[in-house]
């Protein structure tokens, strides 16, 4: 009777995700930018609503539950690269995980070049990912395990203040900024309910990975070589449908939630940016990039920051911190790209 | 050409993905779907997630 009802469900979560992302202009490498370029905060401030009113859901019901599962990844020298890299691949296309797939599902052709070398390097980056942890020493802390959910929570929301405190310090003008404050609402909202319904916080790189692996079988690439692709779960994944992965329902959720939000205004803008041939090379670059790095760093902006912080892994702050000084770059190379790659009348 | 057109070109992108998928790795079996939500049934969380990492020896 309820056969597929969790994979419909989930599916449904990531339309709902889409829909807001891009509705309410909700996102994570555009308000980065924002801040390193123009001090303006109100971006990150609603981040860290999002993030902490999800904290307040889900920290206290995973410890309560054995069948729901947190986000807690490892801090290593290689995640700490790994999440830089990250920063500043996503500052050179302006998408990050959940942004490079709502910005295709908007019909941005930026985004539409990104996304298959972002699935492609996401692949890439679980081949070398072994090699990566056997090399340096990776430890894993989870607040809520090592303090106990109440004082987790409360050091949680510390930091969250903090960063949103440090965001906003000597901002000109409203700190508040109404329709994302509503999409944080509704951003926790739904990351709350999926991992009510999924078990498992929201994440996206995991998935683009997965359809890139699943293409390589296809054409003869042999998994059992992978160290990586042979855990029971990851090969499990493998050998089930996209349909009933997790990771991947919300992905396509994403892009069909972002079209339906952009269709009626896609009627009046160009597809293509009035920009040189050649920087569609540097974004297929930034794309690989942007998928090696997830991996190493152990997820995205979405599975890493925000997911991990919820969750009250320490591994979620360190990825933010790392990224964040890598975006600092990032804004700055993707100025002098673009400003050398815009054509001009004259030109 | 209007995003429009891009909007199409995502959606069929998915399209491809589930369709090869379908074809050359099977339909999802209904048999062996999960509950209808994690919380509180005994079938969890897949772990396949973003922040999965494999153990490694000796660590």
């Amino acid at each position: 009777m309820y056969r597929g009802v969790r994979y419909a469900l989930t599916a449904c979560l990531g339309i709902a995700i889409g829909f807001t992302l891009e509705r309410f202009g909700f996102g994570f490498a555009g308000p980065w930018r924002r801040l390193i370029r123009e001090r303006q905060g109100q971006g990150v401030l609603a981040q860290c609503v999002a993030i902490g009113l999800t904290a307040i859901v889900i920290q206290p019901l995973i410890a309560s539950s054995s069948s729901l599962l947190g986000a807690i990844a490892p801090i290593s020298l290689t995640m700490i690269l790994g999440a830089f890299v990250f920063g500043f691949a996503m500052q050179l296309i302006l998408g990050c995980g959940s942004g490079t797939l709502v910005n295709a599902g908007s019909g941005n052709l930026i985004a539409l070049v990104a996304l298959p070398a972002f699935c492609v390097g996401s692949f890439l980056g679980t081949l070398i990912l072994p090699a990566a942890m056997a090399s340096t020493p990776h430890v894993a802390i989870s607040l809520p395990e090592t303090l106990g959910v109440p004082q987790s929570l409360l050091v949680t929301l510390l930091g969250l203040v903090a960063l949103a405190w440090w965001a906003t310090r000597g901002q000109g003008g409203d700190r508040w900024n109404r329709p994302l404050l509503i999409a944080a609402l509704c951003i926790a909202a739904l990351a709350s309910l999926h991992v009510l319904i999924a078990g498992q916080p929201w994440g996206v790189v995991y998935g683009l990975g997965l359809w890139a692996a699943k293409m390589a079988m296809g054409l003869g690439w042999e998994p059992s070589a992978a160290a990586f692709w042979v855990h029971p779960i990851n090969a499990q994944a493998l050998s089930n449908s996209v349909l009933t992965d997790t990771t991947s329902l919300t992905d396509f959720g994403l892009i069909f939630g972002a079209a339906l939000a952009a269709w009626k205004g896609a009627g009046k803008t160009p597809l293509t940016p009035m920009v040189r041939w050649w920087l569609y090379g540097a974004i297929v670059l930034a794309g690989l990039a942007l998928g090696v790095s997830s991996r190493l760093a152990f997820g995205c902006n979405v599975g890493a920051l925000f997911s991990g912080i919820a969750s009250g892994s320490v591994h979620g702050w360190v990825w933010l911190v790392a990224a964040f000084v890598g975006s600092v770059g990032g804004v700055r190379v993707r100025d002098w790209l673009w400003q050398r790659a815009t054509k001009t009348e004259a030109a | 050409m209007t995003r429009r057109l891009g909007i199409a070109g995502a959606v069929l992108l998915v399209a491809l993905i589930i369709a090869s998928d379908w074809i050359f790795g099977g339909a999802p079996n209904p048999y062996r779907a999960p509950d209808p939500i994690a919380w509180g049934s005994s079938s969890g969380a897949s772990g396949a997630i973003c922040t999965f990492a494999p153990p490694t020896p000796g660590q």
